[in-house]
């Protein structure tokens, strides 16, 4: 395959300032990422400082028993982190969690969900949401199982 | 599981500027390259008083700590061959910006055992990052757990 560069789209939707209105059941818009390459892991390498060999050097890798490098979950953590900024803006996010359940692997395929399982009305209109998380790879396998909780806006309130 | 009583080891605080670089790169490498991301002009227009960082953005603290994530590694105690980062959390309590000056300080919390299914002793350690910005305040709380997996 000749890919040159990563392929860094994003969607057209505007990236949130206010709370959004979100109801129990509200999806997080449907998000893939892939086929990831090595390219992908050592651009994020770059950027966020994490060296570790057996996620670039294939031979490293190899002796570890490994089929190849693997990519850094915080690689796929920050994808999700970034689409759930897109969802429901940057600045409402209040906790963010995720847990690794299984490896990222070159030419995977990400596919993003989440949705609101509990609205927390507050007095002032708002609301707190919390949501649950997931990225599965092309086979069905979850790969990171996630938690957040985001200031939204309170369902039938004219709040800003 | 039992508990172990190494807790409470800090790291040397750790310089963690959101620069404009940086903040290109992240978004780059998450396949969001909006410049909202990283352009003032991009920001604003979206309605923002200034450029947003990304959630994860705390794992520039490991970009800027001499040994990268190794160094929480050896701040735990733990053998770097057999450890997995097993889960990561954040909490937010100020918007995160461009041009922050966000200072990093790293402590050991608690290690647990357990035992592995597999066989040998797995270790659990909790490492807390707080990250304060320019004016003092406690901006992000970052914690990671770090399994490290028993010896078959």
């Amino acid at each position: 395959m000749t890919r040159t560069r990563s392929t860094t789209q994003h969607s057209d939707a505007a990236l949130p300032v206010r709370p959004v209105r979100l109801r129990e059941g509200d999806e997080l818009p449907r998000a893939v990422a892939g086929p990831l390459t090595r390219t992908d892991f050592v651009r994020y390498a770059g950027a966020g400082g994490d060296l570790n060999a057996v996620h670039h050097d294939e031979t490293v890798a190899q002796r570890a028993g490994l089929p190849s490098v693997f990519g850094m979950g915080m690689l796929h953590a920050g994808m999700l982190g970034n689409r759930l900024a897109r969802w429901v803006g940057p600045d409402n996010i209040r906790s963010f969690s995720v847990r690794f359940t299984s490896q990222v692997w070159p030419g995977d395929e990400l596919t993003f969900s989440g949705h609101v399982t509990r609205l927390e009305r507050q007095d002032d209109g708002h609301a707190h949401a919390e949501i649950t998380l997931s990225i599965v790879n092309q086979s069905g396998q979850e790969v990171l199982r996630g938690q957040a909780t985001a200031l939204v806006s309170g369902q039938d309130a004219n709040c800003d | 599981m039992a508990k172990s009583t190494s807790h409470g080891q800090k790291s040397a605080p750790i310089r963690c500027p959101l620069d404009r670089s940086k903040l290109a790169e992240l978004a780059r490498a998450f396949h969001d390259d909006d410049p909202v991301w990283y352009e003032e002009a991009a920001a604003a227009t979206a309605g923002f008083d200034g450029v947003p960082a990304p959630p994860t953005v705390g794992v520039l603290a490991d970009h800027w700590r001499e040994g990268g994530v190794h160094e929480l590694i050896a701040i735990a105690g733990l053998d770097p061959e057999r450890v997995l980062h097993g889960e990561i959390s954040w909490e937010y309590m100020q918007p995160l910006r461009m041009g922050d000056e966000l200072t990093a300080t790293t402590a050991l919390g608690e290690i647990t055992t357990r035992e592995g299914k597999r066989g040998g002793t797995m270790r659990l350690a909790t490492v807390e990052t707080d990250f304060v910005n320019q004016r003092g305040e406690l901006a992000l709380r970052r914690r990671d757990v770090l399994i490290e997996k028993g010896k078959a």
